[in-house]
């Protein structure tokens, strides 16, 4: 298996009001293709900040990032956006979606800045955002806006609008937040699914340990540093 | 419908209809006050340029002292009366460098009269020598131009055929002048200068008829054309070395029209500009107060793949979308203003001596285009800052802003 995500002597510090806050402390994680993998840890232990410095939405204060061999951190911002959309895909801990926007628009967005913003296939793409929120439960919501939509429905939108592009990895942060027990068991499934038709790389962050235990591979992150295990639970 | 760039801004612009739609009046009273002066002053221009250039002559000489009154007739149409002796005519044509020289001779109609719309303005001219008059005339008769023809100017009723009757001589509409906005060509009746002088002395004899006292060989204006090449304001002071008379050039009047012209809209377009001014303030901070609003979204479209440049665009484009409207609103606006109240206008315009002619189809896209296009500009550059500070965000803080 080859290396998807492959983070090295990852810092990240923060100066709040003169003081140096160290979020991440010299983090090193490999991620191999197709793996599905969680990172649990208290609030404040740096795995949402790891999560954004992977996804390319926070610059690290030092280290590298690399996904498919390329540093990131090295791109412009054209060729980093263009990494953002098309290889990752984000699930957040809360309501993400446009509000101006219907649930498939949402689910369709981020083709419009597919191609550099050039020609793509729409009707494949609404196609494809209909089978999605169908997979989630929510074909018959396709039309509404998200103010027409309970918290959990909103976050499988949001769930959907990340599989849109087929990227080769998914970063989910609390992804089943707003759930309830059958939603959380259902959108779990379809992760496994994902990952195991597409090859697709997962990265859960969570409080829940049950959660985490689905996955292939646990780690923890505590203090700004991650520990790696090889079970399929936490330490 | 398909989720696009351009939709997106639309569906932003909806969001909130009462703050949208304020900014959209806003910038449609700017952009119509800033299109309504420009068309308006645009017709003062176009009509000076078209009627001075119909006007053919490249000096006007008049008697001393009439100089004020020949502008006003010139320019409005409004009768004026004066004369000096028509000797005058031989002293000019004499000058080295002068080409042609034409009379004129002013009268009226007298109100009341048998027939006659009161206080219509004639002209005498001579046929033989005339260069300002036969070559405009748009319609006319199939034949030479007679003693008891008059042709009229293109705001006056009648129409090629039609008889006239002034001071009892039964006189036949030959033909009728184009429209130049110019008073003294639309609003005139011109007769044969020598059937002026033999009107006003059968006038005497026949009864029931109204006296015009007119002396034969007196004229009210003399008109010069001059060589091409030839040294104009050596001519000028050649004429004003006789005691009696004035010069005056077009250029003379176009000075004097402008200045007018200035004093009446010059506040009226300094104001338009303070308020473009204030209008790209007031989208500047409103645009601000948009993306603090929107950051996290913004944030989310990061995230999904908008470039900073994407995110300059729709921002950029939402003000310019906005602006676009409003400008567009503005022109709309703005004609229906001039449409409604053109006769009020026309004659405001007129009482400051400024003729008008409203500006060709072509000329009023041309200047509603100008004035869309100023609008966009304002909103682009009121845009502009708040559009840069949005797409400078860094995605994640921008997606927690507000948590």
């Amino acid at each position: 298996m080859t290396t998807m995500i492959d983070i090295n002597d990852v810092w990240k510090i923060y100066d709040v009001g003169g003081e140096k806050i160290e979020a991440l402390r010299s983090v090193n994680l490999q991620i191999e293709n197709g793996s599905f993998i969680s990172i649990v840890g208290h609030s404040g232990s740096g795995k949402t900040t790891l999560l954004s410095i992977l996804g390319g939405l926070t610059k690290p204060s030092r280290g590298s990032v690399k996904i498919d061999g390329t540093d990131i951190w090295n791109l412009n911002d054209r060729q980093l956006s263009a990494m953002r959309n098309r290889k990752i895909g984000f699930i957040f801990q809360f309501s993400s979606l446009i509000p101006t926007l219907r649930a498939i628009d949402n689910v369709a967005l981020p083709v419009i800045y597919a191609n550099g913003g050039g020609k793509t296939d729409r009707k494949a793409t609404y196609e494809y955002a209909a089978e999605l929120l169908s997979t989630l439960g929510l074909g018959h919501k396709l039309q509404s806006f998200p103010s027409e939509l309970s918290g959990g429905q909103q976050r499988r939108v949001s769930i959907a609008r990340a599989f849109i592009n087929r990227p080769a990895i998914i970063v989910a942060d609390e992804p089943t937040g707003d759930l309830d027990a059958q939603s959380e068991s259902e959108v779990m499934e379809f992760f496994s699914r994902i990952n195991e038709q597409d090859k697709t790389t997962f990265l859960l962050v969570t409080h829940n340990l049950a959660l985490a235990r689905m996955t292939d591979k646990v780690h923890t992150m505590k203090d700004g540093m991650i520990n790696q295990n090889n079970g399929g639970s936490p330490a | 419908m398909n989720i696009s760039q351009t939709s997106l801004a639309l569906q932003n612009l909806a969001r909130r209809t009462f703050r949208t739609y304020s900014l959209l009046l806003a910038i449609a009273i700017v952009s119509g006050a800033i299109f309504s002066t420009s068309t308006l002053m645009w017709g003062v221009n176009n009509s000076l340029s078209k009627g001075l250039s119909k006007f053919g002559a490249d000096l006007l000489v008049v008697p001393k002292g009439s100089m004020i009154s020949m502008k006003s007739a010139l320019l409005t149409g409004e009768p004026s009366l004066f004369y000096m002796e028509g000797g005058i005519m031989e002293k000019i044509a004499a000058i080295k460098g002068v080409k042609s020289v034409s009379p004129q001779l002013f009268l009226t109609s007298v109100d009341g009269n048998c027939c006659v719309m009161g206080n219509a303005f004639i002209i005498g001219f001579n046929p033989k020598t005339d260069f300002t008059v036969l070559p405009w005339l748009e319609d006319k008769k199939e034949r030479p131009f007679q003693m008891d023809d008059v042709i009229v100017g293109a705001a006056n009723s009648y129409n090629v055929g039609d008889t006239v009757f002034f001071y009892g001589q039964n006189l036949t509409v030959y033909g009728k002048l184009g429209r130049t906005g110019v008073g003294l060509y639309d609003n005139a009746i011109f007769m044969n200068i020598e059937k002026a002088y033999s009107m006003a002395e059968a006038s005497h004899t026949l009864p029931g008829v109204a006296q015009l006292k007119l002396v034969r060989g007196h004229v009210s204006a003399v008109l010069v054309q001059t060589e091409v090449g030839s040294k104009l304001p050596f001519i000028s002071f050649t004429i004003s070395k006789d005691p009696d008379v004035k010069v005056i050039t077009a250029g003379n009047i176009i000075t004097s029209v402008r200045q007018n012209l200035v004093t009446l809209f010059g506040s009226t377009l300094v104001l338009s500009f303070v308020l473009i001014l204030a209008n790209a303030l007031m989208i500047s901070a409103i645009f601000s107060t948009i993306v603090n609003e929107r950051k996290r979204e913004l944030g989310i479209l990061r995230a999904i793949g908008a470039s900073k440049m994407s995110i300059f665009k729709l921002i950029v484009s939402e003000a310019a979308m906005l602006t676009s409207m409003g400008g567009a609103l503005g022109v709309f606006l703005g004609i229906v203003i001039m449409r409604v109240y053109q006769r009020t206008i026309i004659f405001n315009l007129k009482e400051l001596n400024m003729p008008y002619l409203w500006p060709a189809p072509f000329a009023v896209i041309m200047l509603a285009s100008l004035a869309i296009v100023a609008a966009v500009v304002v909103g682009v550059a009121g845009a502009f800052y708040p559009a840069l500070q949005g797409s400078r965000l860094q995605p994640y803080d921008a997606i927690r802003a507000g948590e």
